[in-house]
């Protein structure tokens, strides 16, 4: 039960690299919050510094308000669940969860029935016995979920706990890291750089690139109203498609012909070059090309089943876009298609710094 | 699956156990030499099989004074496992403090003392003999076990072995450790440790060898029989310019003095190899 | 790596114990052993005069000195090769019968355990001019074996009883060497027509040196210093100095000739040449580990 604030958080390494520059955050009380973004974004910096593992060069960070930056890990009374688990090889899965109480000075017959509780609740009960090398990687996950949970910390911070695990397990344990989170009510931190993990687990998403936060906001809102090239290209698979355009007296042209009338409020004069942004969601095939339509031919299909991914060539471009069609639609390689993106789902960026010309409101 | 070659595989075994005797026949010629009496060695070429003296020559040597030594080859046995455990208990305790210092602390001059340690690695005690002997000698510990342990205590071959080892330990351990709240000789206690001990059997195993089958040292500092080793005591017992080499009684101490090391290492082989070979690394 | 940075005393307190006795057992005789070499002690041990470079010009200008140091040569190499050649062969052999190769491995590890003074005592008793086993056989075909009184034979003496010794020691890490080659070369090889001898020349020779390189400066660091047991406990150096290594000279020169200078000299040029050993083995290690 805790609120976290971080206040111009920065980490620069002794060889002067910078790694953070200045983030800005407050975690509510009982929010997962994800923190997402490419390697070398930062986001493991971000997350070591809030357990302490990490020295903070400058800014504050507080948890319910108290300054923590200068204490030790511990005495953060945060967990924190590693991407490889980290478990004490010569310990068994009770020991494992109970180093923390034992620190701590509880009691033995106190700790044991605290694990055991905990056991339960995560279905660990029968292998409080074994050693980590005698589990699998399912179980060992659970072990390190429990090896945190059993201390009820203020805050759980998660390091890609789910990468080590084969796809089924991971959907599986995701839902399942969901649901004892909220069931628990303790705040959370994520990292991932998986961004369905993050799409799915998330009560808000904090994007991260370069060491900065790009946005901050719910799964939906930073689906929808991206605010920035990186963030609509990271956020959504398949990614975004670009498109190079050029605006002129509220209508976008693009290099195929193509003229898609602007939406009112985007921040762009007549005459700017402009970046164009289309999901593969948002590209619908229609019969006949006209000149609101794209006219493209078919590259490369993948199947999914209930959608079929469409790689395609613009006419005239080298680029390939993806659209996102109906499963049940024939289609094969050469194939001509007609694309049209729906106009009310265009997202508009600068051509060069990349952020987002749309006025925030006028995209829903 | 590799292409067999009967004919090859026969004779490769062939090759190994004939290697294997040439091997054994220096070990087997001593044992047969300390089952002899003095007059029946001295009949011509050394005898072939066994005697009947092997009991009474090993209570001879165990239980009195030795012609030369002064000290009967039980003291000697003694001094020789003194020093070898001295060393090896020495060495692997200073090693494990010290290794743990330097790769799992930052401080200045951790590089610095990590040079000085390390430097020895280069200059074995035989070539700093004199000034070293000096030493010993103003701090007193001529004819002392200190004296005998202390000075092949310094030199960092134990303290490499486990620096390697450490850097192999996964950080996320000391992570997860300090999360958990342990702090620096918890973290020791509890986690390295525990998890050193291969590392310190097979070292255990490297430096009782080293320890017990020194030789230079012993020979400097102990001029009384009360503190002298096995291995050095033979060399007197052979200096014989007046008469005859007993040399069921040397033969039967070298076999004592052999003993011990063998055993370890036969008993203990599994992590002897894995030290020498991690000691490559 | 992880560490622990706020704790600011504790490092030291772990440290402390390493470097008091590295401190006084090694660095302080090392750098009397410098010290020293600048000097001539008087006899009588009273006093002592600087002579500059004197102690190292007089061991440039002794016969004697070169004397040892082609000795040290003869003898080292010998050992080095001897008990690498004998190590590679033997674990060749057990490498391809696979069954027992571990078992071998046992039986044939133990003479590493043994002191090299012992070592040269058995030796010595096999090569006995009056009932050595060995020197009987020698003598059968011809040979006239007295190692007190022959340098030659006396010098065979300390290097076959070296090479007894240590064969084990390379035995070990050339299996663990060949053992660590992936099957699948020599598979690949086996496949490409290749028959075992060139299997072995253009595939697991070329994978061992490493290892090779390796054991080449340890068993010179042992031919150097180790063996110093061996000798004293055989010939003591002789006969007429035949067998007188370089550290056989210093140990002679301080401890029985009490020429103090000469032996602190001879030891700096010493250290000087095992520095130089182990600037090359670091130089290797470099390769494979991160300081």
């Amino acid at each position: 039960m805790a609120t976290l604030s971080l206040d111009a958080l920065s980490k620069t390494y002794p060889n002067g690299v910078t790694a953070l520059h200045g983030v800005d955050l407050t975690i509510d009380d009982g929010e997962l919050i994800v923190v997402v973004g490419p390697s070398g974004c930062g986001k493991s910096t971000l997350l070591r510094m809030l357990a302490g593992l990490e020295s903070i060069s400058s800014g504050e960070l507080a948890i319910d308000g108290r300054r923590v930056n200068d204490l030790e890990p511990a005495e953060r009374d945060i967990a924190m669940v590693f991407q490889n688990y980290a478990l004490y090889p010569h310990m068994s899965v009770a020991d494992n969860m109970g180093y923390a109480l034992k620190n701590q000075g509880v009691p033995r017959a106190e700790r044991r029935r605290k694990v055991e509780e905990t056991a339960r609740l995560i279905g660990l009960e029968d292998l409080l016995d074994r050693r980590p090398k005698q589990l699998s990687g399912g179980q060992r996950q659970r072990v390190a979920m429990g090896r945190a949970i059993v201390r009820e910390p203020k805050v759980f911070l998660f390091d890609e706990p789910l990468s080590n695990l084969d796809a089924k397990l991971r959907v599986q344990m995701r839902i399942e890291i969901r649901r004892l989170q909220k069931r628990l009510g303790v705040t959370a931190v994520y990292v991932t750089h998986d961004q369905v993990e993050a799409m799915t687990l998330a009560d808000r998403l904090v994007v991260m690139n370069g060491g900065h936060i790009e946005q901050v906001g719910t799964p939906m809102h930073l689906y929808d109203q991206p605010a920035s090239r990186f963030v609509a290209s990271f956020i959504g698979s398949p990614s975004m498609n670009f498109i190079e355009a050029r605006h002129a007296d509220g209508v976008l042209t693009l290099p195929c012909g193509t003229h898609l009338p602007l939406r009112d409020g985007a921040s762009t004069e007549s005459g700017d070059a402009v970046c164009l942004g289309v999901r593969p969601e948002h590209l619908v095939q229609v019969g006949q090309g006209d000149d609101t339509t794209l006219t493209t031919q078919v590259e490369l299909v993948e199947p999914l089943g209930a959608d079929t991914l469409a790689h395609v060539r613009l006419d005239g471009q080298a680029e390939l876009l993806v659209a996102r069609l109906n499963g049940a639609q024939q289609i094969a390689e050469g194939d001509r298609l007609y694309l049209r993106p729906d106009p009310e789902r265009l997202h508009l960026f600068d051509p060069q710094e990349g952020h987002s010309l749309a006025a925030p409101e006028t995209v829903s | 699956m590799r292409y067999r070659r009967p004919g090859l595989d026969a004779i490769s075994h062939i090759l190994l156990i004939l290697a294997l005797l040439a091997f054994s026949l220096p070990v087997w010629l001593a044992i047969i030499a300390a089952t002899h009496d003095q007059s029946s060695l001295y009949t011509g070429t050394a005898p072939l099989w066994f005697g009947d003296q092997g009991l009474d020559n090993f209570r001879a040597i165990l239980s009195e004074p030795v012609a030369r030594l002064g000290t009967d080859v039980a003291r000697l046995l003694f001094n020789s496992t003194v020093m070898a455990l001295g060393i090896a208990c020495g060495k692997i305790f200073i090693a494990i403090l010290a290794a743990y210092a330097i790769v799992f602390f930052r401080f200045p001059l951790r590089r610095l003392c990590f040079w000085l340690i390390f430097i020895t690695l280069m200059l074995p005690v035989e070539v700093r003999i004199m000034p070293t002997y000096k030493i010993a000698a103003d701090l007193n510990l001529l004819n002392s076990y200190a004296g005998l342990i202390l000075p092949l205590i310094a030199s960092a071959t134990a303290t490499f072995l486990f620096r390697q080892f450490y850097m192999t330990v996964p950080p996320e351990l000391l992570e997860a450790a300090r999360v958990d709240g342990a702090g620096p000789w918890r973290f020791l206690r509890d986690i390295l440790l525990p998890l050193s001990k291969t590392n310190i059997a097979a070292l255990f195993v490297i430096m009782f060898l080293y320890g017990w089958n020194q030789y230079l040292w012993p020979l400097l500092i102990t001029t009384e029989s009360d503190y002298m080793t096995i291995v050095v005591s033979l060399k007197r017992m052979l200096s014989s310019a007046d008469n005859l080499v007993p040399w069921q009684a040397v033969m039967a101490t070298a076999l004592l003095a052999m003993l011990p090391p063998v055993a370890v290492i036969v008993l203990m082989q599994r992590y002897f190899v894995k030290g020498l070979v991690d000691a490559e690394k | 790596m992880a560490t622990f940075q706020r704790h600011r005393l504790t490092p030291w307190l772990l440290l402390s114990p390493q470097l008091a006795i590295v401190a006084i057992f090694f660095f302080w005789p090392a750098a009397q052993a410098v010290f020293q070499a600048f000097y001539v002690e008087d006899p009588f041990g009273l006093g002592r005069t600087f002579v500059a470079f004197e102690n190292f010009t007089r061991l440039f200008g002794s016969a004697e000195y070169y004397r040892a140091l082609g000795i040290t040569i003869t003898f080292s190499i010998s050992v080095a090769l001897g008990a690498m050649a004998l190590a590679l062969l033997l674990a060749v052999l057990a490498d391809r019968v696979i069954k027992g190769a571990n078992g071998y491995k046992t039986l044939l590890i133990w003479p590493y355990a043994v002191a090299p003074a012992v070592a040269g005592v058995l030796w010595v008793f096999m090569l006995d001019p009056e009932l050595g086993l060995i020197s009987a056989w020698l003598g059968a075909v011809g040979i006239d074996w007295n190692h007190q009184l022959n340098g030659g034979q006396a010098m065979a003496l300390v290097i076959m009883a070296s090479i007894w010794k240590q064969m084990s020691y390379n035995f070990v890490f050339f299996l663990a060497g060949l053992q660590a080659i992936p099957r699948s070369l020599l598979e690949a090889a086996a496949m490409d027509n290749a028959g075992p001898w060139r299997r072995f020349w253009t595939i697991t020779f070329p994978l061992l040196s490493p290892t090779s390189f390796f054991l080449l400066v340890m068993n010179s660091v042992y031919a150097f210093f180790e063996t110093f047991g061996t000798i004293d406990a055989t010939t003591a150096g002789g006969p007429g100095g035949a067998t007188r290594t370089l550290v056989y000279k210093v140990y002679e020169d301080g401890f029985i000739g009490y020429d103090l200078g000469s032996s602190a000299a001879q030891s700096v040029l010493l250290m000087l040449l095992v520095g130089l050993l182990t600037l090359l083995q670091f130089r290797y290690l470099e390769s494979k580990v991160q300081y």
